[in-house]
């Protein structure tokens, strides 16, 4: 294949790179680096990260560099790993690991550790020019590859580029002067970085950017390159335009990495504040960089309303309702008083000390089973029951699954005096008969689904088809922080709650915040409400623990986002378990409340950018941290929350294994308990052959009753 | 329901969410089908049924019985797993042809086959998702290759169609969106700026099936979409009977049934299609 000659020090490199590939090349084929990207998880949306929560972010790119052609040897990494981790403790959105050898000294078993250890989009920063390369940057997990304009022609830029998108990661497409801008564009490039290092002289001027910024496409992230010896150069970037900057000596040399990122991201969006005229860039500043309060109705690229027209009135009126009532101190007094007084709020945060021995770390659970119901969900039937007041709306609808949400959203209909229909799926009536008969003595009717699965899913269609009909006297109480704008956000408001005391409380008995925070996700409320709490302090470990039913391989499970894809469902672009042609999948779990198909969009962002961290959890493993908890703390858990104790479970073990074990003693995981499982007990029982055969808990047991 | 349209303030929704320069395709089969019926002086039927009911073949001589018994318009349901704005009939048939094998690809046999069989325009009727899934582009370039001059999209709003946007442009297919009683006139207008063909009036609030008496609601709807500029509105949701054609027919430039049709597929095969079409059309 014929090379672009640059007449820079770009072709000796390259001719450097061309060899080792080759080598490379001898080792591992083609063939295998497709099977190897064909095992990966789905590729993490660097797009979206480097895009950042608000136009006045602007976002760090963390380099893992060992030494550069310019510099030398720049500082020891003995382990670049442990350097990631601190840059994406410091709040780094992506990290570029240096994989060029001869002059760089790097490697992909950097990547590789590298890919181990964090969990936000990788860059494998290497001179691309093969497509060998690009199979090799995903079979090693990259989430980006380096693309540098100037040592590729048209044609190889665009089959590149094209290649990148197909394996759905994201290229930095690097120029230098505005007719490799040109090209750049010309080829689709949605991630454009301007390199101020002239490839000739190897002389870095910061001005060059502001000259070419202006020529970058519109739309494009623009991602300023080299030049930053301190925040000084950074705001310089930003205030001309940069939505991200790629920093690599700085940090290498930096005393405290975590905190020199930290600088740099408030520096950059206070410029960028500035440059849009606000009034008050630092404060505009410290919002912009903030995940927290993401108001929908999208999260990156998902969320939104994909929704009939029929319906898009009433969450008009809903979206209006909302807005007000937050901006209204009568509104949020009354949703504080309802919560304090009726709920049983603020709930404890228990050491669970006996439990943590199992785990080698300190762990605190944050006890949402201790709320009137018995769960998290009360926060959100409130807080939309109070809304529907406002709108006038006499009549309540819920969907769903095990009945949490609809013995709360009877609670609810009961205290407000409103009328309410509950549809919930047949097979789960006959599963959940005592919780039908709960939801029936608080007053409401219950509608058993029998359309497709006949479960939780189709329970939310039925729902959406009274509501079409009923909008003018009904509020539609979605019970978790899915479907169409404003549920996501609106659901989570009110869930806010529980991330805010959780903090608060870890700091009051412990002084500091924790390592990791541990919650389940079906839908996800109970997780974007506690994860709220800690989604701008960036060195702690945020985890999302999925149902993995009989096993993430066996096709029996609720794992969404873990292995489902993006498409949508109920009104929100979100990760959707669903077959080749986007038809849904039926999910399955022991967990009947986490028996979800489709996921909070908020959580596909946060996944997609890399701020918390999915996995999957079996209903082995939950059914064992589920009977270690009871046997330990004398605390029941819900089967769902016992997904989070068996997460918490892995990550102190992870830990002991990583760290050792003293280290490990001293970390700290906040569980979110998020509901109690006496409705579990005879699933339980059943599960771990406690019935006498052939008594009648026991042929509930197997119906899965819930008793 | 009520009537008056409430006013909504602030920027122009239309001229916020839709693209520079989007336009109606000039030379829409299904508009140019809609005129010439309105040059005789009768609404355009439209009939709904869905692919792969029961199954893909019979489907197919199913449309073509209704293309060659009076139908101007066939839209071709593709079956979904979730389908949240339809009643018991339409779910029942769909999840019929989901059990029976459906695949998403079916619907363009059934497109090629009315296009090819008959005279009525073939458009696709379709929840987002299987569309998504496909790559829109690619399913907008297959449509045009089959003979499909459009897809009316029940749960795809303008706000969230910009990739259709362009895929349509670029294979002269129609966008056939939808307004509903509930729709403010900001909204009216955003759609009807939107859509092109025809914009397909939602006659109740309420998901498909048929109603023994057609809501008065549909005639100031249609009153409404024409009056934000709209050139062809057809109306759908509850018309079974001949006399529903007409009373729609007197203010609608076009009559949608969807439920009678598959109802009549269900109970008596491609034949009964056939009868029913007759009827509805005025020709029995």
């Amino acid at each position: 294949m014929s090379q672009q000659s640059t007449g820079t020090v770009l072709d000796a490199i390259i001719e450097g790179v061309r060899a080792d590939m080759a080598a490379r090349q001898e080792q591992v084929g083609l063939d295998e680096l497709r099977r190897l990207a064909a095992q990966r998880p789905h590729a993490l949306d660097a797009e979206s990260a480097l895009r950042g929560p608000h136009e006045d972010a602007v976002q760090i790119i963390a380099e893992v560099k060992r030494s550069s052609p310019s510099k030398g040897a720049l500082a020891e990494i003995a382990d670049p790993a442990r350097l990631a981790a601190a840059y994406e403790h410091g709040g780094a959105s992506v990290i570029s690991v240096l994989t060029e050898q001869r002059r760089f000294g790097g490697s992909l078993a950097d990547l590789d550790a590298v890919r181990a250890a964090v969990s936000v989009p990788v860059l494998r920063k290497d001179f691309t020019v093969d497509e060998y390369q690009i199979w090799e940057a995903r079979a090693h997990g990259a989430d980006l590859v380096l693309l540098i304009v100037a040592a590729l022609t048209d044609e190889q830029l665009r089959r590149f580029l094209d290649l990148t998108h197909e394996l759905g990661m994201h290229a930095l497409v690097e120029t230098h002067t505005p007719e490799e801008i040109e090209r750049a564009a010309a080829a689709g490039a949605r991630i454009v970085g301007v390199n101020v290092r002239n490839l000739k002289t190897l002389d870095v001027d910061v001005d060059t950017f502001g000259r070419l910024a202006e020529l970058l496409p519109e739309g494009a992230v623009v991602v300023a390159e080299s030049g930053v010896e301190g925040e000084e150069q950074i705001a310089r970037y930003a205030s001309h335009g940069a939505k991200a900057v790629l920093v690599g000596e700085a940090l290498v040399r930096a005393g405290d990495p975590s905190a020199t990122i930290t600088g740099f991201r408030a520096a950059g969006a206070a410029a960028r504040a500035g440059r849009r005229g606000a009034a008050d860039p630092a404060g505009a500043a410290a919002e912009a960089a903030s995940l927290r309060h993401a108001p929908g109705p999208y999260f990156g690229d998902f969320g939104g309303r994909w929704m009939p027209e029929s319906l898009i009135a009433v969450l008009d009126e809903l979206t209006d309702t909302f807005e007000k009532a937050k901006a209204d101190p009568e509104f949020t007094a009354e949703f504080q008083r309802l919560s304090r007084e009726y709920s049983n709020r603020p709930s404890l945060l228990t050491e669970a000390q006996r439990f943590a021995a199992h785990a080698g770390c300190r762990v605190f659970l944050k006890r949402e089973d201790l709320n009137h119901t018995g769960s998290h969900k009360i926060n959100n039937v409130l807080g939309q029951a109070l809304l529907a007041q406002r709108m006038g709306k006499t009549r309540l609808i819920a969907e769903t699954g095990a009945g949490q949400h609809g013995v709360a959203t009877a609670t609810a209909a009961a205290l407000f005096g409103m009328e309410c229909v509950v549809y919930m799926g047949e097979e789960d009536t006959r599963r959940q008969a005592l919780n039908v008969a709960r939801m029936e003595l608080l007053g409401a009717t219950v509608i058993p689904v029998t359309n497709g699965s006949r479960t939780l899913k189709d329970a939310i269609n039925e729902a959406l088809r009274d509501w079409v009909a009923s909008v003018d006297t009904t509020h539609y109480l979605l019970g978790t922080a899915a479907g169409a704008a404003p549920f996501p956000a609106m659901v989570r408001y009110f869930h806010e709650q529980i991330g805010e005391e959780a903090r608060a409380q870890i700091l009051d008995q412990t002084g500091r915040l924790p390592d990791a925070v541990a919650a389940c996700v079906g839908g996800g409320s109970n997780a974007i409400g506690i994860f709220h709490g800690f989604l701008d302090d960036p060195a702690v470990e945020l985890y999302g623990f999925e149902a993995g039913g009989d096993g993430v391989d066996t096709g029996r499970h609720a794992a969404t986002i873990s292995l489902g894809r993006p498409g949508v469902l109920h009104g929100a672009k979100t990760y959707l378990m669903q077959d080749e042609d986007g038809q849904t999948v039926e999910s399955h779990s022991i967990s009947a409340g986490l028996d979800y198909p489709a996921v909070g969009p908020e959580h596909s962002y946060l996944h997609d950018i890399g701020r918390v961290r999915y996995e999957p959890v079996t209903d082995t493993e939950a059914m064992d941290a589920f009977k270690l908890l009871s046997r330990t703390e004398g605390i029941i858990p819900a089967i769902e929350s016992s997904h989070a104790l068996a997460g918490a479970l892995k990550v102190g073990r992870r830990w002991a294994e990583d760290l050792g074990p003293e280290a490990a003693a001293e970390k700290i995981v906040v569980v979110s308990l998020s509901g109690r499982g006496d409705k579990d007990v005879a699933t339980a029982a059943e599960w771990f052959g406690m019935l006498p055969d052939g008594s009648s808990e026991e042929e509930l047991g197997e119906k899965g009753e819930q008793l | 329901m009520t009537t008056t349209r409430n006013e909504t303030t602030g920027p122009d929704l239309a001229s916020r969410i839709l693209p520079p320069g989007l336009r109606a395709n000039p030379d829409s089969p299904l508009a140019a089908r809609i005129a010439e019926c309105r040059a005789q002086g009768r609404p355009a039927l439209v009939g709904y049924l869905p692919a792969g009911f029961p199954t893909v073949e019979e489907s197919i001589e199913a449309a073509v019985a209704l293309g060659t018994n009076g139908a101007d318009v066939i839209e071709i349901g593709i079956p979904y797993s979730d389908p949240v704005m339809d009643g018991p009939v339409i779910q029942h048939a769909t999840t019929t042809a989901l059990a029976n094998g459906f695949r998403v690809a079916d619907v363009f046999r059934v497109v090629r086959a009315v296009a090819e069989r008959t005279d009525a325009v073939p458009v696709v009727m379709t929840y987002w998702n299987p569309v998504l899934q496909m790559g829109v582009d690619t399913f907008a370039r297959r449509l045009a290759e089959a003979g499909g001059a459009g897809i009316i999209t029940p749960d795809l709003i303008p706000d969230e169609a910009s990739e259709w946007f362009a895929a349509s442009q670029e294979h002269g297919l129609d966008r056939i969106f939808l307004v509903a009683p509930s729709s403010s006139r900001e909204r009216l207008d955003l759609v009807v700026k939107a859509a092109s063909g025809f914009v397909y009036a939602v006659s109740v609030m309420g998901v498909t099936g048929a109603r023994d008496a057609v809501s008065d609601v549909a005639e100031q709807l249609v009153a409404d979409t024409r009056a934000a500029g709209a050139q062809n509105v057809c109306v759908g949701l509850g018309v079974s009977r001949r006399e529903h054609v007409e009373e729609i027919g007197a203010y609608a430039d076009g009559v949608i049934v969807g439920t009678a049709l598959v109802k009549a597929l269900a109970d008596g095969g491609p034949e009964a299609v056939g009868a029913l079409a007759r009827e509805l059309s005025g020709r029995a």
